[in-house]
């Protein structure tokens, strides 16, 4: 993990006189699995979107490691955006020619079957069940081979057997060289899956570094009791 | 970009029921209200009719519903972290929409053709054509404005009738307007659809007028409602909706 994909300094947002994101800095390395969590609100998504240039940041500065880098980043968005109509492999058809690619059908196949989603590449994307349409969301943000992914909260609202599909893709993306950025308020997911986690509150960055290591050192017993004892929504609980 | 185009053809095609309202509403109302005139001398101008409402619901309405869709599900977000311009994926998502128009209202000519013996030859078909092209994209050009102040599928329709009502009542489509106040034409000429039916009547032949001044007129009405569309493009669907919300929420404070 020593290669530095992105690094952001000092990122501010401001919506009228609320803060959204008061001086977020951080970075993402090679290969690395990392978590942004923080309570409803906390501006991860903003963060999120700042770094991705989807949002406009007041001040503070994002470097990636390539001047060309959204050509290797993909990015999974809560919305599911599949076109009405289009099969999953359709879907994945226009948004290889999004990245000006034209995708084969043994890379399209060998993509969905990687999201487990090999046999329901004839069926409509709308028609796929939630955590398929998830999945088909991410393999939506694999179809251009990027270096790293951000998926945001790519689990809410899923059964716990989608869950865990959704964890098996994240761990065989890593293993198979993509670095990984999610946000989740899934606290078990985010220290079964994550090399390192960065907590957002009130949008500043409370803390960061490896689950285990932070919960020695604020002295709890696991990254939930953490969550709570360090968030304002969770000091308040 | 033939993928795309290609892509944008296939999502229109196979929403089936659009597809039947598009070609069949305006096929039966033809067919139903030419045997019931049963008037040869009115024909043509119920055909230039249901031609050019057919072009503009499906110009407004078909694209301010799509548009709104994609925006709301983060579509134009997302293309935007694409190496593609979205203004490209807009013009071939248009360009889509205006080819299949074209054939929907070629289908509606040909009822006419075979059904109330409408003499047509290939240079006045070839001249549709290229009505056809202009009035849809104008009318495509005014969806996607629609959809650009619509926060929601309501607000489209709602907006949608606030550019219907005054278009068709106020241009001689169906009727004559001798009889109709001033005022009535007078406001009809202020939107494009007037002008359009009378194009598509001169380049058929049914009127002596030259289409010359439509073209003009439906030209300056697309490039005026191209740049608006333009400068009022929204890349999220939340801005209205928000307003909408933290209206709604002041009005609930108010009453408490």
């Amino acid at each position: 993990m020593t290669n530095i994909l992105m690094e952001a300094h000092g990122l501010m947002k401001q919506y009228g006189t609320r803060t959204v994101v008061n001086g977020v800095s951080m970075k993402v390395y090679e290969n690395e699995i990392l978590a942004i969590i923080g309570p409803n609100g906390a501006g991860k998504s903003t963060t999120l979107e700042m770094i991705l240039g989807l949002r406009k940041q007041d001040a503070g500065e994002v470097y990636y490691w390539n001047k060309d880098f959204q050509k290797e980043v993909g990015i999974q968005l809560q919305a599911t955006p599949f076109f009405p109509g289009l099969t999953a492999f359709e879907n994945l058809q226009l948004f290889a020619a999004f990245y000006k690619k034209k995708l084969s059908k043994q890379l399209g196949i060998e993509l969905l079957s990687l999201c487990g989603l090999r046999d329901v590449m004839k069926t409509e994307g709308s028609r796929l069940s939630g955590g398929q349409q998830k999945r088909l969301a991410i393999a939506v943000a694999l179809v251009h081979n990027p270096k790293v992914v951000f998926l945001d909260e790519p689990t809410a609202a899923l059964d716990p057997k989608s869950r865990r599909e959704i964890h098996q893709l994240l761990t065989e993306l890593h293993r198979r060289g993509t670095t990984v950025v999610f946000t989740s308020h899934d606290m078990d997911e985010v220290a079964k899956l994550s090399h390192r986690v960065m907590m957002i509150d009130q949008g500043a960055v409370i803390t960061e570094g490896d689950a285990k290591e932070l919960c020695e050192i604020h002295g709890v017993q696991n990254l939930e009791e953490l969550y709570l004892h360090l968030t304002v929504g969770g000091n308040e609980q | 970009m033939k993928t795309i185009f290609k892509t944008m053809l296939v999502t229109s095609l196979r929403d089936k029921i659009t597809m039947f309202y598009s070609v069949i509403f305006p096929v039966a109302l033809l067919i139903g209200l030419g045997y019931y005139f049963d008037n040869p001398a009115y024909t043509p101008r119920l055909l230039t009719g249901v031609i050019a409402l057919s072009s503009l619901f499906w110009g407004v309405s078909g694209i301010a519903f799509q548009v709104h869709w994609q925006r709301s599900r983060g579509v134009y977000k997302l293309l935007k972290l694409t190496p593609f311009p979205t203004i490209s994926f807009i013009f071939l998502m248009t360009a889509a929409r205006t080819l299949l128009g074209i054939l929907i209202n070629l289908a509606v000519l040909g009822t006419g053709v075979i059904f109330f013996d409408m003499a047509v030859t290939i240079g006045a078909v070839l001249g549709t054509m290229g009505m056809m092209f202009i009035g849809i994209l104008c009318f495509t050009c005014l969806g996607f404005l629609i959809s650009n102040f619509a926060g929601n599928e309501a607000q489209i329709n709602m907006i949608s009738n606030l550019f219907f009502f005054p278009m068709i009542f106020g241009a001689d489509t169906f009727y004559s307007l001798k009889s109709a106040p001033e005022w009535v034409s007078t406001m009809g000429g202020l939107f494009p659809f007037g002008y359009y039916v009378h194009g598509i009547r001169s380049v058929l032949g049914i009127s002596s007028e030259s289409p010359l001044a439509s073209i003009m007129v439906l030209l300056i009405y697309t490039a005026v409602l191209l740049i608006l569309a333009v400068l009022t493009f929204k890349w999220e669907a939340n801005a209205n909706g928000q307003i909408q919300m933290k209206k709604a929420k002041k009005r609930q404070r108010a009453v408490v």
